[in-house]
């Protein structure tokens, strides 16, 4: 009795804590990208010119993070003005000065290049060029952060994920027609919305550099050439971006040994098992651990392909984002940018943000989304989530080291419940108060990071170690609290793919119960209904796996079975090696 | 403390042996050619008949009573389990006089060999395993303290809530322990992993045993298999699998070449309750004299007791102890569990699966916690159209004349009906 009570008291605790870290979050530091001014490079480059170039103009972070622009039309190196923005204001940099740089510089840089006549398609104009670059960690801002400096008169500012706010003479540049040239040449034509946005720009070009071009009359033209970041897979960028999950990494082992220690001092005062004697039995033929199945496998191999779905592909395969309409609802992070499906949890976790976006973004993303809820559910946390697969890694290498898990009883399963209610309340209601669910969400670290991407972690590196360390004595520790997860859930009678028992066929052997990482206990005690399937089921396949009765569980799609159990199946593993020979020349 | 001159004793070994070799007798005389199952009959007529050891010297023996005590940890502590709940009717006579009358005839056997000390598989005992499942074995457990070392685990009465499974693993650790001290082995993980692979071998071979047995007409008489089953009881995990392998490829030939137990189709019944066991096989004896068919049981010495696998779902030690409890708790379809609703849908899984068209309720005199169980069994096969009798009987052979006309009657009503249904169709 006493025992529940403090279960439950901590669990309050937990919660409350977590709300109010949350309005905190950016003040528990775990790891930041310390930006070292002094390694913000520019300058003339006077060898690797674009071939098109006169001049080339670089700026970089670092060794191997360049951004370069070529100016041609006679323009020398000394003609162009250089402006950097701070947290407050914008400073006018000059290489007289032996640091360039003020300590609170955040990373862009604009260079701008006096007006000058050119002949465009005939016809002579005045061409005013601007250069931009942003380094820095990688965040979403949800306002752009403009220079707004009165000797910009073009400017282009890049917010989160596909959108460009256009300023002209330091206001938004409404319904005007933008020409944008792509680093492969392709030119496009886009049309600002009434607050200066241009809609659904391609990452691609803001990853790669383009070129924007604007026409206020027939004499004048405004270019500015604009990157965000720009660097390839393994390189020194590449690598550092593994910082913050290499620390995340360290913690979480350290605090996994101290569980072990203190569970090993609490069950030395229990006394549960010493090894006694001297000698163990030594037998010929080991078991082979837990019984291996095809469906696993695929479920692995799906784990992985989501994995790098989510976190290399969008670079490899399209070199940036191509299908950012649709919005599948799978934790993974959207900071980074190389996905080649959106995940959905940006805007379901600012909801405003995505009704600032166009009725048709809008309405794809929310068409696409409940396709998924409705037809898919939770089998794509079985399947495909990126966070899930991690929470997999961990307990494979538990169980690899041989330590006991911790189960999860109805009990703790029952005291979790207000913990999910917390994640799903802040998941939904942050962004209202002001607060970005990013900043603690516990996945930010993984997919950005591997995915080569500056991200700073604060509170949210703590809670990431703590669903880590969990994850690895409870199997799918986050799936059991996770908001997405639940919203997966809801609609599980619509789903395509169902779980199904046959009642009559069951033994009540408790297997399945055993090896659900979800602790589901209705499958294992229900005697009536066909459908066993509930909002928390991952559809992983572990319960057909483990459960010793022929076609007493099985997982269909669209009504036909696609895997059941089957007591063969699973004796066959306790064969002896002679018989297993025998079994298997007669199904060839 | 009981005494027993040596006499007494003599003539004590003479009269179980008679009673045994005759029920071997009639076992055998139940032919159906099934050459692989003299090796259990065999094994069975060396302890019962000859009164001579099955294992080695150098084995370690453990005791156990009921189907709830782990076997594959007691192969990881490398000792051999023996299980030894017996029908000795001779030993029931002996043991009457240190038990209530009321007691079941189980706990008056199992008694009577203790206290002559003259059956090897009990003399040899380092150590017994007892579990507290009815209140007979409770105070046996007791009694037995006096004879031979004794640990007495405690089964919890429910078996759904996941406090009964933590409890029950706890009691295993208990044990772990005590078969650490008796054998001087450790229990390692890989031990275990190797005692839950030897004890897995042979319910492999048996899950392939309970396929043959649901084929109609029987591929092997149902006597047979109990005496099989007994024997598992005796033999080593190992040897035994290794006869239920030879047995169930005999089997799958016959099965092959149409070569059946039964000429005609009996009457397919099917036997739970009390457990039977060894030389008390009058039931099935009965069933199967009469022109029944014993097609499936449900007992405790009979499939229930192997049938179950272990799952083991991680491999480190605490999760393997944690598999085990789970597997002897949770499916186990014992009535000593308060809520035992499972043992019905098992029984109607049987029925369907092994077509079964009559039920026999065998209730060991005494055996108060199968006979709470009658009632709402009855209730529900009778919405089933499945004819069901209760059956007391006691060890002796009193009761074998009133027996054989009840059972006669009831594989008459049977058959009756199966002609009715025919010319319905």
């Amino acid at each position: 009795m006493r025992n529940k009570k403090i279960g439950q008291v901590c669990v309050w605790v937990i919660c409350i804590l977590l709300t109010v870290g949350a309005f905190f979050a950016k003040d528990f530091v775990l790891y930041d990208f310390h930006m070292l001014v002094s390694d913000y490079t520019y300058g003339e480059s006077a060898e690797e010119k674009p071939a098109y170039a006169d001049t080339a103009f670089w700026f970089s972070y670092g060794d191997d993070r360049a951004v370069q622009y070529g100016f041609d039309e006679g323009i020398s190196y000394d003609d162009i003005a250089l402006y950097a923005k701070t947290e407050t204001e914008v400073l006018r940099v000059s290489d007289e000065d032996e640091y360039p740089f003020s300590e609170d510089f955040i990373g862009y840089l604009i260079a701008v290049v006096p007006p000058q006549t050119q002949i465009i398609n005939g016809e002579e104009k005045t061409v005013y060029d601007f250069a931009r670059a942003d380094f820095g960690p990688h965040t979403f801002e949800l306002t752009p952060r403009a220079f707004n400096s009165e000797e910009i008169a073009f400017e282009l500012a890049f917010e989160e994920r596909n959108r460009i706010q256009v300023f002209y003479k330091n206001e938004y540049l409404t319904n005007a027609r933008i020409t944008v040239i792509g680093s492969d040449g392709s030119e496009h034509t886009y049309t600002t919305d009434s607050d200066g946005y241009i809609e659904d720009f391609p990452i691609k070009y803001i990853r790669n550099g383009f070129t924007a071009s604007y026409e206020p009359d027939g004499t004048s033209v405004y270019r500015m050439s604009y990157a965000l970041e720009d660097y390839s897979y393994f390189t020194t960028h590449f690598y550092k971006a593994h910082l913050p999950v290499l620390v995340v990494l360290l913690i979480t082992a350290v605090c996994i040994g101290c569980v072990c220690l203190i569970r090993k001092q609490y069950e030395k005062k229990k006394s549960t098992h010493k090894c006694a004697g001297k000698h163990s039995v030594k037998f010929r033929n080991d078991l082979r651990g837990t019984a291996s199945s095809k469906f696993l496998l695929i479920r692995w191999l799906f784990l992985i392909f989501g994995f790098f779905w989510w976190t290399y592909a969008g670079k490899l395969i399209s070199g940036g984002q191509a299908l950012n309409q649709i919005a599948v609802p799978v934790f993974s992070c959207p900071f980074n940018l190389d996905q080649v499906l959106e995940s959905s949890c940006y805007y379901l976790t600012h909801l405003p943000v995505l009704f600032t976006r166009n009725i048709f973004y809008v309405i794809s993303f929310l068409v696409t989304l409940f396709l998924f809820l409705i037809f898919g559910g939770r089998i794509l946390c079985g399947f495909m989530c990126p966070l899930g697969f991690i929470q997999d890694l961990m307990d494979k290498l538990r169980s690899a080291l041989h330590i006991k898990p911790i189960y999860v009883s109805e009990r703790m399963n029952k005291a979790l419940q207000p913990l999910k209610w917390i994640w799903i309340i802040m998941f939904f209601c942050l962004v209202f108060a002001g607060v970005d669910f990013c900043d603690i969400c516990p996945n930010k670290v993984f997919s950005s990071a591997f995915g080569g991407f500056w991200v700073n972690l604060a509170l949210c590196g703590f809670l990431t170690i703590a669903i880590l360390v969990c994850s690895f004595f409870i199997r799918r520790f986050w799936c059991i609290i996770c908001p997405m997860g639940y919203l997966l859930g809801i609609f599980y009678k619509f789903n395509l793919f169902k779980l199904k028992k046959d009642c009559t066929a069951c033994t009540e052997c408790g297997a399945c119960y055993e090896s659900c990482p979800m602790r589901l206990k209705n499958i294992y005690t229900e005697r009536e209904k066909e459908n066993v399937q509930t909002v928390d089921c991952l559809m992983c396949g572990e319960c057909i796996n483990k459960c010793p009765e022929d076609h007493a569980l099985r997982m269909t799609f669209c009504g036909k079975t696609i895997y059941q159990s089957s007591r063969m199946g699973f004796m066959s593993k306790f064969a002896s090696k002679k018989r297993r020979k025998k079994e298997r020349e007669r199904d060839v | 403390m009981f005494e027993m001159n040596e006499k007494h004793k003599e003539l004590f070994i003479r009269k179980s042996s008679r009673t045994a070799a005759s029920y071997l007798r009639r076992i055998k005389e139940l032919s159906d050619d099934i050459e692989s199952v003299s090796p259990f009959l065999e094994a069975l007529k060396k302890i019962y008949v000859d009164f001579e050891p099955v294992h080695s010297c150098d084995d370690i023996l453990v005791g156990t009573l009921c189907a709830l005590i782990p076997n594959e940890l007691i192969y990881a502590a490398g000792a051999k389990p023996v299980r030894l709940c017996s029908g000795s009717y001779t030993a029931y006579s002996v043991g009457d006089d240190a038990v209530p009358r009321d007691a079941c005839p189980l706990t008056k056997a199992i008694m009577g060999f203790v206290e002559t000390q003259s059956l090897p598989i009990y003399k040899d005992c380092s150590l017994l395993a007892v579990p507290v499942t009815c209140d007979c074995k409770k105070k046996l457990a007791g009694l037995l303290g006096e004879y031979m070392p004794t640990i007495i685990l405690q089964v919890p009465s429910d078996k759904v809530s996941d406090d009964a499974v933590s409890r029950y693993s706890e009691e295993l650790y208990r044990l772990v322990r005590e078969l650490e001290r008796v054998t001087g082995n450790t229990v390692t993980r890989q031990s275990l992993l190797g005692g839950i692979q030897t004890v897995g071998r042979a319910q492999y071979e048996m899950s392939r045993f309970a396929e043959y047995r649901k084929h109609t007409p029987a591929l092997i008489h149902g006597t047979h298999t109990m005496a099989v089953m007994n024997a598992y009881s005796y033999l080593s995990a190992d040897t035994w699998a290794d006869l239920m392998s030879e047995l169930n490829d005999e089997l799958e030939e016959r099965k092959q070449k149409g070569i059946f137990a039964e000429k005609d189709k009996n009457p397919r019944i099917m036997v739970t309750g009390s457990p039977i066991a060894f030389p008390n096989m009058k039931i099935p004896l009965l069933i199967e004299e009469m022109g029944g068919i014993l097609a499936a049981d449900e007992t405790c010495m009979g499939e229930r007791g192997i049938y179950d696998p272990t799952v083991v779902i991680d491999t480190s030690f605490d999760s393997m102890m944690r598999a085990l409890a789970n597997r002897y708790i949770r499916p186990c379809t014992c009535p000593v569990f308060s809520d035992n609703r499972q043992r019905l849908y098992r029984i109607k899984q049987m029925i369907k699966t092994h077509q079964i068209q009559g039920v026999i309720y065998h209730v060991l005199r005494g055996c108060l916690v199968y006979d709470y169980e009658y009632t709402i069994m009855e209730e529900e096969l009778e919405k089933l159209d499945i004819p069901i009798i209760r059956v007391e009987s006691d060890y002796n052979e009193e009761d074998v004349e009133q027996l054989r006309v009840r059972i006669e009657a009831f594989i008459e009503l049977i058959k009756l009906k199966n002609l009715k249904n025919s010319k319905k169709r």
